[in-house]
């Protein structure tokens, strides 16, 4: 059961930022505890509605399946430590977004954490961005060069081709085939 | 109605009755309805010109509960829904002579597909279907086509009631350019023993690791009454198949699919087996919220699904290969020959897990030539 006070100040949140009457009524049929941590994460981060229903279902899928209420889940700590972090607005949001997703993916998170690991082992130069697909949904690596001199594109080329040869270029793709 | 039995036996397991039946008012006296009037003579029946009042509203349980007997109104012949644009598609087709189905597995897409319409229906214009298919394999008789009865409904739950297998059987037995495949999670194969099929007839089953059915897939036979109902049909003259279909990566999925494995081909004649595919769980935005609505659910909300280039939520790509892969090693274990397919997967999925990637009529040629 929600409190007055609770529920007055999620209405008034919602209003202001027009939220949809579903989106509201489901809010206030939380527990009071999670209604209220939910407001605190909304208020905090001045959320529009659909980045805090992506953040809410995400947190409800975690307490589903470790049993936690949405309350713990906003407090654990990766989720506490992102939040404390002194950051923007907009980049405290990222932070909290992707502690969030590594705790709703674990293993897909630590493959993606793997595959970061093994990139930064093959040392290649700042001009040379690989990047993995998204949600790792594909096989391809991007690997991009930026070069403002026939040199520089020689020294990327090299770099490149002394990686391909390294056991963690090979890891990388093994990884990227088939999860360990 | 869950069955447990031991396998080497076999019974029929108690059969699906619905709590009411409509008639539609001009098929009162078709045979169809005559036949389901007479085995369910304690039934309460309503026999009407509005079917309408028959769909529960926003109960997609209850419409499992009520059977609706009427004519269909437009084609029965459809592309199956899977041949999704950048998937490799084997060119299947549905034919569909009833829709929703009495089984209750919470993965099920049928769950928002008929959201609005979830009376459990057959059709009682089965000649008009069957019309439609025979010009179609009259117009191309080069080509030998692939078509199943059991993608809006499971194909034999409700033969005890329909006898529709008494129908399809006899008809594509007599052509040469067609293979039926009737897709059941149940053990209704009575019909089935009393009719020949001449080779052109596949009865197949959904299965899963023990652990899924128990869990997900209320009100349907158990993994052992189905392949004792394989092995049944299998020896009156029926080629079998088994769709691994949805894959779950739960926990404990290796054992649980490598026992399935065992348990299914420890009984039955791999050498007709006309094939056997696999495929992840997909998850649309609709079947999350459906799966979100039901009472209980199980793990299939929090597994690790990410969406895919069709929209659809499955498990990441490298841990799909992966159960491909494994599942792939142990069927070949069991019978190097036995066809094999994935379904809904794209081009890149098949080259990882089989070394190419077909084209789409390449797919459904393996499947119809490779065994004779």
């Amino acid at each position: 059961m929600i409190e007055s006070d609770v529920e007055t100040a999620i209405r008034a949140y919602a209003g202001t930022r027009m939220y949809s009457a579903a989106t509201v009524e489901r809010w206030l049929r939380l527990a009071a505890r999670d209604a209220g941590a939910l407001l605190q994460l909304a208020t905090e981060l001045r959320l529009g509605e659909n980045q805090l229903r992506d953040l809410w279902d995400w947190a409800e899928e975690i307490g589903e399946r470790d049993g936690l209420a949405l309350s713990q889940v906003f407090a654990a700590p990766p989720i506490a430590a992102a939040r404390g972090r002194a950051l923007g607005r907009n980049d405290k949001l990222k932070a909290i977004k992707a502690a969030l997703r590594c705790l709703r993916y674990p293993q897909l998170a630590a493959v993606e954490g793997r595959l970061a690991e093994l990139v930064r082992t093959l040392q290649l130069p700042r001009s040379v961005r690989v990047t993995l697909p998204e949600h790792l949904e594909g096989d391809q690596l991007r690997v991009e060069i930026a070069a403002d001199s026939v040199a520089a594109w020689r020294a990327a080329a090299a770099a490149l081709l002394a990686a391909a040869d390294t056991p963690a270029c090979a890891a990388l793709f093994a990884l990227l085939d088939e999860a360990p | 109605m869950r069955a447990t039995r031991d396998a080497t036996s076999w019974e029929p397991a108690q059969r699906w009755v619905p709590d009411s039946v409509w008639i539609e008012r001009t098929e009162e006296n078709s045979p169809l309805a005559r036949r389901v009037q007479a085995r369910l003579p304690g039934a309460l029946t309503y026999v009407t010109d509005d079917l309408t009042a028959a769909e529960p509203g926003d109960s997609f349980a209850a419409g499992k509960r009520r059977l609706v007997v009427q004519r269909h109104r437009g084609s029965f012949l459809q592309h199956c829904p899977a041949g999704t644009t950048g998937m490799v598609c084997c060119n299947y087709l549905v034919m569909n002579f009833g829709s929703n189905c009495p089984f209750d597995c919470s993965y099920c897409f049928l769950q928002e597909y008929l959201a609005n319409n979830p009376a459990l229906k057959v059709f009682t214009n089965v000649a008009d279907g069957l019309a439609e298919v025979d010009r179609l394999l009259r117009a191309h008789p080069e080509r030998t086509f692939r078509i199943g009865t059991g993608e809006l409904a499971d194909s034999l739950a409700l033969d005890h009631l329909t006898d529709l297998s008494c129908e399809l059987v006899p008809f594509f037995a007599a052509r040469t350019n067609a293979l039926l495949e009737l897709k059941t999670k149940s053990d209704c194969i009575e019909n089935l023993l009393r009719l020949d099929p001449q080779d052109r007839v596949v009865v197949s089953w959904s299965v899963n690791a023990p652990a899924i059915i128990a869990a997900e897939e209320a009100g349907t036979t158990s993994l052992e009454a189905r392949v004792a109902a394989a092995a049944r049909v299998q020896a009156a003259g029926y080629k079998v198949g088994f769709h691994f279909d949805p894959l779950i990566a739960h926990d404990g999925w290796e054992e649980g699919y490598r026992d399935a494995i065992n348990v299914i081909f420890g009984r039955l004649d791999t050498r007709r087996v006309a094939w056997v595919s696999l495929g992840s769980l997909r998850m649309t935005g609709r079947l999350k919220a459906a799966i979100k609505a039901r009472p209980q659910r199980g793990p299939l909300l929090t597994s690790e699904l990410v969406p895919g280039p069709d929209g659809k939520d499955r498990v990441w790509r490298g841990l799909r290969v992966k159960m491909y892969r494994r599942l792939l090693e142990w069927l070949r274990v069991v019978d190097e020959r036995m066809p094999l397919y994935i379904c809904m997967e794209p081009a890149g999925v098949w080259e990882k897990v089989f070394g190419d990637a077909p084209a789409d009529r390449e797919v459904a040629h393996r499947l119809v030539a490779a065994r004779p």
